[in-house]
Formats: C-alpha cells, sequence, structure tokens
C-alpha cells in the first residue's frame, strides 16, 4: 500500500514541477493567445470568402459558423498538444543526454508523461480556456455550454495521451536516424490534415474520408471537436465516441512503448 | 571589509616599463536589473504579474593594466564577476561606467575590429565545427581571420611540433575526448596569431597528464608569440604553473592585483605540515583519516589557544596541518603531535597558493 | 595581410566553406537525410491535398477561380524557398541562445547575421522549390498567360523580392529570442503566415488588409508580385513598389536581429 503512496506522491511531484515550469514561460503563453486570435481573424475571412463564393450555406455539413469554430479550436488545441516532446527527446539524443534520462529511477515514458502534463495543465488554462472564450463570443455563442463540456474535457486529455504516444513513437525514432528534424514537419504535416486540423473532415472526399476514419490521427483533433460542437449528440453516441478514442489511446499506449523497448537495445550514445 | 582595503592598495608600482598596456581597464562598473523571484507554486504565479527589480552590481570600480606577453590568473569564487569582467574585456558586454581599451580599442565599440587580433577559449564549449575534421576548421578560421598562407603554415607546423596536432587534427571534434577538444580550441585560438587570448577554465573536467599538456601548450606559445594570455579558472594547479600575477576578485570587487610571490609573502608566516603516522595493521581508511584530523584538531586547539588560523585537513594519505608561525611555532606543534600520535613521515612546505586563495576568499587576514 | 578587405568576394567565399561543413555533415546523418526529402515530399503533397480538397467543395473564392488561386499557390512556394533554404538556423536561435553556445558567434571578426545564417542550408528547401515550379508551370500554362523574355525578368525580379518579405518576418519573429526566453511559440506562428499567402488579400476587411500588407506582410509574397502576370489591369501602386519595401522590410529586420545578437551576453558562469 505504502509503495503505491509512494509513487503517486513522485507523480504528482512531477506535474506540479512541469507546472511551475509552465508558469515561467509567461511570455510564450501570450504569444499563443495572440497567435490563435490572429488565426481566428485570418480563418473567419477566409472562410467567410469561401462560403460566400459557395451556392448554399452548408457544406459537408457544417455551416460557416461551425467551420470557424472547428478550425480555430483545431489549432488552439494543436498549440495545447505542442509540448516540444520529439524537439526535446532529439536533442538529447544527439548530445547524449539521454543516458542521464534512462539512469532515473523511473519509467522514461512515464516520467516525461507527467512532467509534460503539468505544462499541459497550464497550457490549457492559459491558452486554451481564452481562446475557447474568444471563440464562443465571436461566433455569438454558437458552442453549446452543456455537458458536452465534460465529455470534452475528458476527451482532449485521452487525446493528449494518444499525441503523446505518437510523439514518443517519433522521438524514438530519432534513436535511429539521430535527427528529428525530417520527420518531425512530416509527422505535424500529416497528422494535421489526417485529423482534420487543417481541414475539416467533413469536407474530405468519400475515398479518403474512409482511410481516414481508420488512422489514430482523427482521434486526437477530431473526436474532441465534434463532442464540443455536434449538438445532436446523445449520452450514448458521447460513450462510443469516448470509448473509440480510449481504445485507440491504449492501441497507442502498447505500440508506442513496444517499440521503446525494442529501441533500447538499439542504443547508441555519442561517443567520446 | 578590512582585507580588501589592504589588499587592493597593493598594486603593482610602475617598474619603469614604458610599454603600453594591452589591455586598459579603468573604474570599470556593471549593474544588472533582476527580477525578485518568490518562492513556490503562489508566488510563482504572482510573479507572473510583478514589476518588482533590484538592481545587481555585478562588476564594482575595477581598475587594471595589462602589459603585452603576460599571463595574468583571474581568480574569484563562483558569481565573483568574473565571467562579467572578461565579456567586457571581449565586447560582448557595454560597462555601466568606466573607460576599458583592448589593444587600443573599445571592445563593445568595435567588436569584429576588436575580434580580429583576440582569441577565445571556453572550457566545455567548443568554437569548432562540431561534425568536421578539426582540419578542416581551422582553414575555414583562416580565411575568416584572413590569415595568410606563409603564416598558417608555419604556425600549423609549429602546433605539430609541439603537441603532434598534425594527426589529431584529422578527427572530427564529434569524436574527440574533452581533452582532445580543448586543445585543438587552444590551437584554433592561437592560429591568427592574436595579440591577446582570453581563456576561461580551459583545463575543467581534464586529467592529470592531459592539464599538463595542455599548461606545457599554453605557456610555450605565450613565450613564443608574446601572446597576452587572460587565465580564467579555479584550478590552482593552473595558476601555479603559469601565471606569474594574479587578480583576485569577489562580489565584483577587485581584491587582490600582484604577483604570485607577493602573495605568499603575505603568507609567508604560514607553514604546511604534512604528517603520516604510524599505521596499524592495514592502514588508515579514509574514515580513518578522517576522524584522526578531528581529533588533532581538538587537541591541538586546546593546548594552543592563540592558534586560531590552525586548519587540518586530509589529502591523500596524509594529514595536512596549516599554522601561522606568528600565532604558534613549528616545533611545539609538531612535539604535541608527536605525544598524540607517532609520527613516521613528515613533509614541511610554503603554504600552498591554493589555501592562500582560500583564506582570501574566505575573507582571513594574513 | 589585408584584414580591413571584407567585401562581397570574402564573404562569398566564406558562405561557400561554412555552408559546405553544414551539407557534409547532414549528409553523414544518410538515414535522416533521406527521411527529411521523404518528409519534404510528405509535407508538400499534404498542404497541396488541403487546398485540393478545399477547392473541391468550394469552385471559387470572391471571383478567384482554381488556376488563378493555384498560379498564386505556386508562387508563393517559390517565394517562400528562400526563407526555407538560406535562413533555416533561425530555428535554432532559440536553443542556442537558451543554452549560451550563441556566444561563440560573437567573437568572429566577420558579420554575425552572415555567419549565424551560413551555417545551415536547409536541402528541403528544394523540394519546395520543384514543386512550387510544377505548380505555377501548370498554372500558367493553363491560364494561357505570355511568357517572353521581358515577363521572365519581371518573375525572377517579383520572386526575389516576395522572397525578402518572409525572410523579414523570420528574422523578426526569431530576433525576440535574444530577450525572451520562450518565443519559440512565436517562430511557429510567424511560420504559420506563410500559409496564408497563397490566398488573395482581397477577401479581407480594410484593417486586417492593411495588417497583412505593412505590418505582416504576406500580401507581398503572392498577392501583389502575382497581380503582374494575372491581373494586369488592376495594378495597385504596391505591386510596383514592392522591390523597394522587400529590400526596406529586410533591413529592418536585419537591424533588429543584430540589435539582439549584439546585447546578448551568454549564460552565467
Amino acid at each position: 500500500m505504502s509503495k503505491i503512496k509512494f509513487s503517486s506522491k513522485r507523480y504528482w511531484a512531477l506535474t506540479r514541477g512541469g507546472i511551475m515550469e509552465g508558469l515561467s514561460f509567461r511570455t510564450s503563453y501570450f504569444i499563443t493567445i495572440i497567435g490563435n486570435f490572429l488565426y481566428l481573424i485570418v480563418i473567419y475571412f477566409l472562410w467567410k470568402a469561401i462560403y460566400a463564393s459557395s451556392p448554399s450555406k452548408t457544406v459537408g455539413g457544417m455551416t460557416f459558423y461551425d467551420t470557424l469554430i472547428y478550425l480555430v479550436l483545431a489549432a488552439a488545441l494543436f498549440n495545447l498538444m505542442n509540448s516540444f516532446l520529439i524537439f526535446e527527446m532529439g536533442r538529447d539524443i544527439q548530445s547524449g543526454k539521454i543516458i542521464l534520462n534512462l539512469l532515473k529511477p523511473m519509467d522514461f515514458q512515464v516520467y516525461m508523461f507527467f512532467q509534460k502534463s503539468g505544462g499541459f495543465v497550464i497550457s490549457f488554462l492559459m491558452t486554451f480556456l481564452p481562446t475557447f472564450l474568444l471563440v464562443y463570443f465571436f461566433t455569438k455563442g454558437s458552442i453549446d455550454l452543456g455537458v458536452n463540456l465534460l465529455y470534452f474535457i475528458i476527451s482532449i486529455f485521452i487525446a493528449m495521451v494518444i499525441n503523446y504516444c505518437i510523439d514518443l513513437f517519433v522521438g524514438t525514432i530519432a534513436l535511429y536516424t539521430h535527427s528529428i528534424w525530417g520527420i518531425n514537419i512530416m509527422k505535424e504535416v500529416v497528422v494535421l490534415l489526417l485529423s482534420g486540423a487543417t481541414v475539416p473532415l467533413a469536407f474530405f472526399p468519400e475515398t479518403l474520408r474512409t482511410v481516414v476514419n481508420y488512422l489514430p490521427f482523427q482521434a486526437i483533433y477530431n473526436t474532441p471537436l465534434h463532442i464540443l460542437t455536434d449538438s445532436t449528440l446523445v449520452t450514448k453516441n458521447y460513450f462510443w465516441l469516448l470509448g473509440l478514442q480510449l481504445m485507440w489511446a491504449i492501441i497507442m499506449i502498447a505500440f508506442s512503448r513496444c517499440f521503446w523497448k525494442f529501441s533500447q537495445k538499439v542504443i547508441t550514445v555519442n561517443g567520446g | 571589509m578590512d582585507t580588501c582595503i589592504i589588499f587592493a592598495s597593493i598594486q603593482p608600482k610602475g617598474n619603469g616599463e614604458k610599454l603600453k598596456p594591452i589591455i586598459q581597464i579603468e573604474n570599470i562598473s556593471k549593474e544588472f536589473k533582476v527580477l525578485n523571484r518568490r518562492e513556490g507554486l503562489k508566488g510563482t504565479i504572482c510573479d507572473l504579474f510583478s514589476k518588482d527589480y533590484r538592481v545587481l552590481r555585478a562588476v564594482n570600480n575595477i581598475t587594471m593594466d595589462i602589459q603585452p606577453g603576460e599571463i595574468v590568473g583571474y581568480l574569484g569564487p563562483n558569481g565573483a564577476g568574473k565571467s562579467t569582467t572578461i565579456k567586457m574585456m571581449t565586447g560582448v558586454l557595454e560597462p555601466t561606467s568606466g573607460k576599458i581599451l583592448v589593444n587600443g580599442r573599445i571592445p563593445y565599440k568595435n567588436r569584429t575590429k576588436n575580434a580580429e587580433n583576440i582569441g577565445v577559449v571556453f572550457g566545455q564549449r567548443t568554437q569548432l565545427w562540431w561534425a568536421l575534421p578539426a582540419i578542416e576548421s581551422f582553414r575555414i578560421l583562416k580565411d575568416i581571420y584572413c590569415i595568410d598562407d606563409i603564416t598558417y603554415k608555419n604556425n600549423l607546423e609549429y602546433f605539430d611540433a609541439l603537441v603532434g596536432s598534425s594527426e589529431l587534427s584529422h578527427k572530427t571534434v564529434r569524436q574527440m575526448s574533452l581533452g582532445q577538444r580543448t586543445l585543438c580550441d587552444i590551437l584554433a585560438a592561437f592560429l591568427h596569431n592574436p595579440s591577446v587570448v582570453f581563456l576561461d577554465e580551459p583545463t575543467i573536467g581534464l586529467d592529470v597528464s592531459m592539464k599538463g599538456k595542455i599548461r606545457e601548450l599554453i605557456k610555450t606559445l605565450n613565450k613564443e608569440k608574446n601572446t597576452t594570455v587572460i587565465l580564467t579558472t579555479h584550478d590552482m594547479g593552473d595558476v601555479d604553473a603559469l601565471c606569474k600575477r594574479i587578480v583576485i576578485i569577489d562580489k565584483g570587487n577587485m581584491i587582490y592585483d600582484n604577483t604570485i610571490e607577493n602573495l605568499r609573502t603575505y603568507f609567508g608566516a604560514y607553514r604546511t605540515i604534512k604528517l603520516m603516522f604510524s599505521k596499524e595493521a592495514n592502514g588508515y581508511s579514509k574514515d580513518g583519516l578522517d576522524q584522526i584530523a578531528t581529533d588533532l584538531k581538538d587537541v591541538l586547539r586546546t593546548n594552543f589557544i592563540k592558534a586560531v588560523s590552525l586548519t587540518v585537513t586530509v589529502e591523500d594519505e596524509w594529514i595536512v596541518l596549516l599554522i601561522n608561525e606568528d600565532e604558534v611555532s613549528m616545533m611545539q606543534v609538531i612535539n604535541c603531535v608527536q605525544e598524540y600520535k607517532k609520527i613516521i613521515d613528515m613533509k614541511l612546505e610554503e603554504i600552498s597558493t591554493e589555501s592562500v586563495i582560500k583564506k582570501i576568499y574566505e575573507g582571513e587576514i594574513g | 595581410m589585408s584584414k580591413s578587405k571584407r567585401g562581397l568576394r570574402f564573404y562569398l567565399h566564406i558562405y561557400k566553406l561554412i555552408l559546405a561543413q553544414d551539407l557534409k555533415s547532414k549528409m553523414s546523418y544518410r538515414a535522416d537525410f533521406i527521411i527529411s526529402i521523404i518528409g519534404m515530399l510528405f509535407t508538400n503533397i499534404s498542404n497541396f491535398l488541403a487546398f485540393w480538397i478545399i477547392f473541391q467543395k468550394f469552385p471559387s473564392v470572391m471571383g478567384w477561380n482554381y488556376y488563378e488561386m493555384l498560379f498564386l499557390y505556386g508562387f508563393s512556394l517559390l517565394a517562400l524557398t528562400p526563407v526555407q533554404c538560406f535562413f533555416d538556423n533561425n530555428w535554432n536561435l532559440m536553443g542556442q541562445v537558451f543554452s549560451g553556445d550563441f556566444i561563440k558567434y560573437c567573437f568572429r571578426p566577420i558579420n554575425l547575421f552572415f555567419y549565424y545564417m551560413s551555417e545551415v542550408f536547409d536541402l528541403k528547401g528544394l523540394g519546395q522549390f520543384l514543386f512550387g515550379v510544377g505548380i505555377l508551370s501548370f498554372a500558367w500554362y493553363k491560364l494561357a498567360l505570355p511568357f517572353t523574355f521581358i515577363v521572365a525578368i519581371k518573375l525572377v525580379v517579383s520572386l526575389f523580392s516576395a522572397s525578402l518579405f518572409m525572410i523579414a518576418l523570420m528574422n523578426v519573429a526569431a530576433a525576440i529570442n535574444f530577450w525572451i526566453i520562450d518565443s519559440r511559440g512565436i517562430m511557429i506562428f510567424a511560420f504559420k503566415f506563410k500559409d496564408y499567402a497563397k490566398y488573395p488579400i482581397t477577401i479581407f476587411q480594410s484593417v486586417f488588409q492593411f495588417i497583412f500588407t505593412f505590418i505582416i506582410p504576406i500580401a507581398f509574397i503572392a498577392y501583389y508580385p502575382s497581380m503582374f502576370f494575372i491581373r494586369p489591369n488592376e495594378l495597385s501602386i504596391l505591386t510596383y513598389l514592392s522591390p523597394i519595401l522587400g529590400v526596406l522590410y529586410f533591413y529592418l529586420s536585419y537591424k533588429l536581429w543584430m540589435k539582439g545578437a549584439m546585447s546578448y551576453s551568454g549564460t552565467g558562469s
């Protein structure tokens, strides 16, 4: 019993450390909010023009406001999820510092997760929440404020886990390639496109849509946003969507873990 | 602090040198604005909205002249203001007040021009290109510094004669050990025959033989090329091997600027007595020696109340006594020790430079 | 030795040397090199797909048809290549400033900005260049635009001046790293704007048209220069001013960057 207590104290300490570290980045949060706001402006005009040239008010089942909310919150979520984990892992691998992390008396992946989770919480409060409020008032309250919010919060936490696993996977690849840039940019663009963050999945042509549904990426952005904005959903739907997401989370955790364990044997560190 | 006044007033008297100093620093000061941080989670949140700054005086009214060809040891505890002064000399920082001239130029005003005539080495950070063999870095530097072919060739040959750099320089910097990297960094710093070279903790983290090699290299280069060397270090071995003159800075103030010899005369009454005691069975463990040292100190202090400066430490397998002969006679101390425990071996020395510096840091009067 | 003769030839020579070391080093990491190239392909294809998907559902945007939009897209890709290839080291600035490694650039007798930028050349940008050429040519062909020697010169000049704006934008974003520690967000944020360069600025309300023309000048990356070619009857004075403004913005961004770099004093010890 005491062993479990001891562990959770560790995790909380890490999370708290992550929070404090996160708080020291005060200017960067301010910048992210401004960034989200400007993005909102650009998207607003762009899609207003796009919709204006369209014969109907609804395209792919989404109105102008729907698209607006979707895209801006997707961008805000992206900023939220962006924990620079890949960047840090790549850097540590290149410098050989990765050894220090592996020598800590805690599972590296779990350790990193709790450290990042602290920053995630702060980022959520400092950047996502304001952006959300901004979008809400901008679209004159087009987002329902009900129990969907609760499910939404749960959903983004699961999404964070999935995203974290993908990042870990990509970071682990750095053990082989010794550099992360190429893979990282590729991962970002692919993930953003295939998860519906660049263009709402509703606009995807049929074949592409089916392909995308079998990938975990849409569980990161599309699912939470869908939960948030679709007013036709009932409890049964929510649980189904969350369950699906959870399934993806478990798959990704298993996947990234196996890959990591496998790769640990292949570790080569900077000589000298 | 009284000590500071005593030492600070001992400036090198004009010894009739008509040479213009290569570095002139006059009443240099540097202030920084620092945010007053608060503790804990709540404090960090408050800091987000804080505008509470205080002024930190990192360097306070320092004056010194350095002649061409000198090797000056620049010492001081961590956070004393050493690197700040060096940064002002290299033109990276602008002094808050005061005048500074390097090679007749104001460093921060003519950074590029100043850079042509100086070399800089950081102990841990290499300035060479990481993924290239060192020789390639040298080639690039040749062109950056516009070194002519003859000088370049001569210097490389010279370096090779000194440390066998020719073979080493074909290794990529990434694959080198710390010692090899430092060696190449130093060579790179001297490659363009600068008039001043700044060495920031060059021997840090190196093994004993490498340290010796590097010290030899610096010494020879300084002698042959008459390059002025400003050496920042914590390693007393460096100081003993290389520096005739040392400057000590603490809390932003210069507290000493004179030769090593002079320093020793201040502590001339000090003697180091190294003792080894009779071993019972297998000799003493580290803990055993520590215990003896503590006990010995109590014994001596009780017997010699006036010996306030007395210290007892352990160095490898020796018990090291540091006594001030103005306070207590050396023979009396040795007799007392002999009564306490049988001495089987003994060495008598002057006070080590390290102890001197330590005492100065601790603000003790000599 | 003529140390004062640090003219253009000198800098070109040094640039070649320093750049070569980056290329050598990058190519020595073979796996990453290949992955980067593949990644770049993915990126370009992905971006194009996003563009294409939108146009499947929306045939035109405010009077600009698909091929005209393609022209803007291709043009912007080309204009964005120089910043990608030659000024890529800006991305490393935050890390180096934070760790103190940046200080090593401060002691050399060559221009800091130049030295820093010459350290990195991004080969991936060449892929983007090829994509841009492909798309622009395709759109050019479909729009049946004339192609003469004069037009070619105009194209090169306008591409060059267009590229200066993005370079200036990234310089400013990177320069902020000298004063604010964690401004990676700002670089990513600035970089995102390049994606909006491919849309005509007329979609914006006047206030934002102003912002995106003069403050975050993405309008000059594709829209204004392209007007020369696809809407020669609707030219505004800004199109003619593009080259001058480009040089001006670049110069200002350079000054800001240098200001930050010169006031950098490294980390403690």
